[in-house]
């Protein structure tokens, strides 16, 4: 008897090959994940504060321990050491004491108030992409915001997710009265002018990272809850769901094991083009001055900083095509999803 | 009704408002079943025909009592009496929390086997959900049983690790079939579980629900447009006309001797292999099934009727029993029976 070998693949699965057989989403993907695995690292990777320092017989580690003055090591400056100049000092005078920098020494916070630093500086084999008007490290800068942007974008996609498949699934699930109700509370609520509701937020609250977050949340999950609700009601009425309901599985079983499973396709390929919309929404606000508060790394900031000083090219081509190369690896993404959803097999994108 | 009977549906109707207007006013109802009798013994099969859209499938889906869930606003009247072993329960006057120990008791096949398998589960899965459900068995013994019921059905017990999407119709509707054996039922209701298949697989699944029946000592309600598939395997049929039921007997006596002008009408439109009977009066019925919307006064059928008078549009005709266990709604066939 032949042996049958075959295993069989699920939907999911068959979709997940034929996504990976799309080279430039696929690498876009794999890239983005390594890139944003690594942004969690950063500050072993990029960063003014010594990973390990030996200094009379004694190890130290500032990157986790955190500030040390420099009289600590016996530098003489004002404030906290600058581990660079120490490293420096100490291989000059051929010392028992030594320390290991980060990959690339500087920190997206430093500025001209640290010793050395100087404003304008252009890219050089030192600050890679120059440094800006008060002397911070561009390229530094531009990494810590990757991990903002991609952050904010994942957490606000994942709860308007959250929140949207909730109440559109129900609606849809549900019907009657309650997605009625809910439809009108919807088309009010949708109609709110979300610029205007940040920026008034903001100037009366100092806004931060998860402030953004749940302001732009609230308004955010609506577009969600038309594309679940639509799911739903398709979904409800095919008869697996008659089949689980006769066999007595409980109304929220049947939505989230049963329908949502079967409503994927929308949820997945939009999510690409969510991070999107999120990273975009994140600078254009940061840009405008609303954003997260002025020390913290952002694009937007970066971006306005830069056409002030239109003439110092790096300070405007850095975020500038930081930002581009994120959005077009995520749109190759999301364009390669879409492409894998798609039952016909013809592709032009191989 | 005999100690056997396993459920006995009482003046059954399912009406379904109709909303209109700016204000969502009830402006009509769709009476998809209008007031049915007929009751099922224990180990029986009954048929049940009737044009499509004359409310077959409502009363299915009522006697597992899943209306509410997909239409909330449905409006279920009269009984429908389960005896079972351990006592009596009315489906139709449940709540729903009540419900849900007495669903393994009656499982459902379905028309479409490509839409009524999740896509997204394996078989296994799909036959073990009501195993979960209803069952306190491990996970081994739930393979075990999944295994034995593929067995059953005429699937390799190899395949349980396979998506619906990999079987040919047949062999969903056999997966179907295991599912609703899963938890021993005592009543399946088939709505017309082999409408959606070719006709030499037809006579296959009708084989295998036939050595089930035996097997398991289930009882089926199945419902079908097809009536000499219902006649091969009833041992009752009930035919339904427009949520109302025209004839209610024996299968071979309706199928045989109908009584009922629809009855007729029906039986004479199914195709005969046998050329002596070539010559067989062929009734054919004017226009088309008028919509629930707006049943005809009196008789539904009167408006297609060929035997139709004037008296018909007055009341609505009683269900009799013309002879034993069969039962008509139609007065004049009573009447010219009884002048005869």
């Amino acid at each position: 008897m032949p042996e049958q070998q075959e295993i069989s693949l699920s939907i999911l699965k068959k979709r997940w090959l034929k996504f990976k057989t799309l080279r430039r989403g696929y690498y876009s993907f794999i890239l983005l994940i390594i890139l944003y695995g690594l942004s969690w690292f950063l500050p072993l990777l990029i960063n003014n504060r010594a990973l390990v320092v030996k200094y009379n017989d004694e190890i130290y580690f500032p990157v986790i321990s955190g500030y040390h003055a420099g009289s600590f090591f016996g530098q003489d400056v004002p404030g906290e050491t600058i581990y660079r100049e120490l490293k420096a000092t100490w291989k000059a005078e051929d010392s028992d004491n030594w320390l290991i920098m980060p990959p690339y020494p500087y920190s997206p916070y430093e500025d001209i108030t640290v010793q050395g630093n100087k404003m304008y500086e252009a890219p050089s084999k030192t600050h890679w992409l120059g440094t800006d008007n008060t002397g911070r490290d561009v390229f530094s800068r531009l990494c810590y915001a990757f991990n903002i942007s991609i952050s904010f974008a994942l957490v606000l996609s994942t709860l308007n997710y959250i929140l949207g498949v909730l109440i559109g699934g129900s609606m849809g699930y549900l019907g009657g009265k309650f997605d009625l109700i809910f439809q009108r509370i919807i088309e009010i609520w949708s109609s709110l002018p979300m610029l205007f509701v940040i920026i008034i937020i903001s100037s009366i609250i100092r806004p931060s990272f998860f402030l953004l977050i749940f302001i732009y949340t609230i308004v955010n999950w609506i577009g969600m809850t038309y594309l679940m609700r639509a799911e739903f009601y398709r979904e409800k009425s095919k008869d697996y769901v008659a089949a689980a309901l006769s066999m007595g599985q409980s109304n929220f079983k049947v939505m989230f094991k049963h329908i949502l499973p079967n409503s994927l396709v929308p949820i997945i390929t939009y999510f690409p083009f969510s991070i999107v919309g999120g990273i975009s929404a994140l600078v254009g606000l940061d840009y405008l001055g609303f954003g997260m508060p002025p020390p913290t790394p952002s694009w937007g900031q970066m971006l306005d900083v830069g056409l002030q000083n239109i003439s110092k090219y790096w300070m405007v081509m850095a975020p500038v095509g930081a930002q581009f190369i994120t959005l077009i690896m995520v749109v190759f993404i999301g364009e390669a999803v879409r492409e894998a959803f798609d039952p016909k097999v013809y592709s032009r994108l191989r | 009704m005999s100690k056997n009977t396993l459920v006995d549906v009482k003046n059954l109707s399912v009406h379904f408002p109709v909303h209109g207007g700016v204000f969502s006013k009830r402006v009509a109802t769709v009476k998809a079943v209008d007031g049915i009798s007929f009751s099922i013994d224990k180990k029986q099969i009954v048929g049940m025909v009737g044009e499509s859209g004359c409310g077959k499938t409502t009363v299915g889906r009522a006697m597992i009592n899943i209306l509410k869930y997909i239409s909330p606003e449905v409006e279920v009247g009269g009984s429908i009496e389960y005896h079972f072993d351990d006592g009596i329960v009315d489906f139709a006057k449940l709540k729903a929390s009540e419900m849900r120990k007495y669903r393994s008791r009656v499982q459902m096949i379905f028309q479409d086997p490509y839409a009524s398998l999740n896509p997204r589960m394996t078989v296994a899965q799909i036959i073990s959900e009501p195993l979960q459900l209803h069952t306190k068995m491990n996970a081994k013994e739930q393979r075990d049983r999944v295994g034995w019921l593929l067995d059953k059905v005429g699937l390799q017990p190899e395949q349980a690790r396979r998506f619906p999407h990999e079987f040919s119709g047949g062999q969903r509707q056999r997966i179907g079939i295991a599912r609703a054996l899963a938890t021993n039922p005592d009543l399946i209701i088939c709505d017309e579980p082999v409408s959606a298949l070719d006709v030499s697989i037809q006579a296959q699944v009708i084989n295998l629900m036939m050595d089930i029946q035996d097997e398991f000592d289930v009882s089926y309600l199945f419902i079908a447009h097809d009536l000499s598939v219902v006649e091969h395997i009833s041992d009752k049929i009930a035919v339904m006309y427009l949520g109302d039921m025209a004839e209610y007997g024996d299968a071979q006596d309706v199928y045989h001797h109908p009584r009922h002008p629809y009855s007729k009408a029906l039986l004479s439109a199914v195709p005969l292999p046998d050329p002596s009977r070539k010559n067989r009066k062929r009734i054919v019925l004017k226009g088309d099934v008028p919509t629930p919307l707006n049943k005809p006064s009196g008789c539904a059928f009167r408006t297609r009727c060929p035997i139709a008078q004037p008296s018909c549009a007055e009341s609505k005709p009683e269900f009799k029993e013309h002879a034993k266990d069969h039962f008509v709604a139609c007065p004049i066939v009573e009447k010219k029976a009884l002048n005869l």
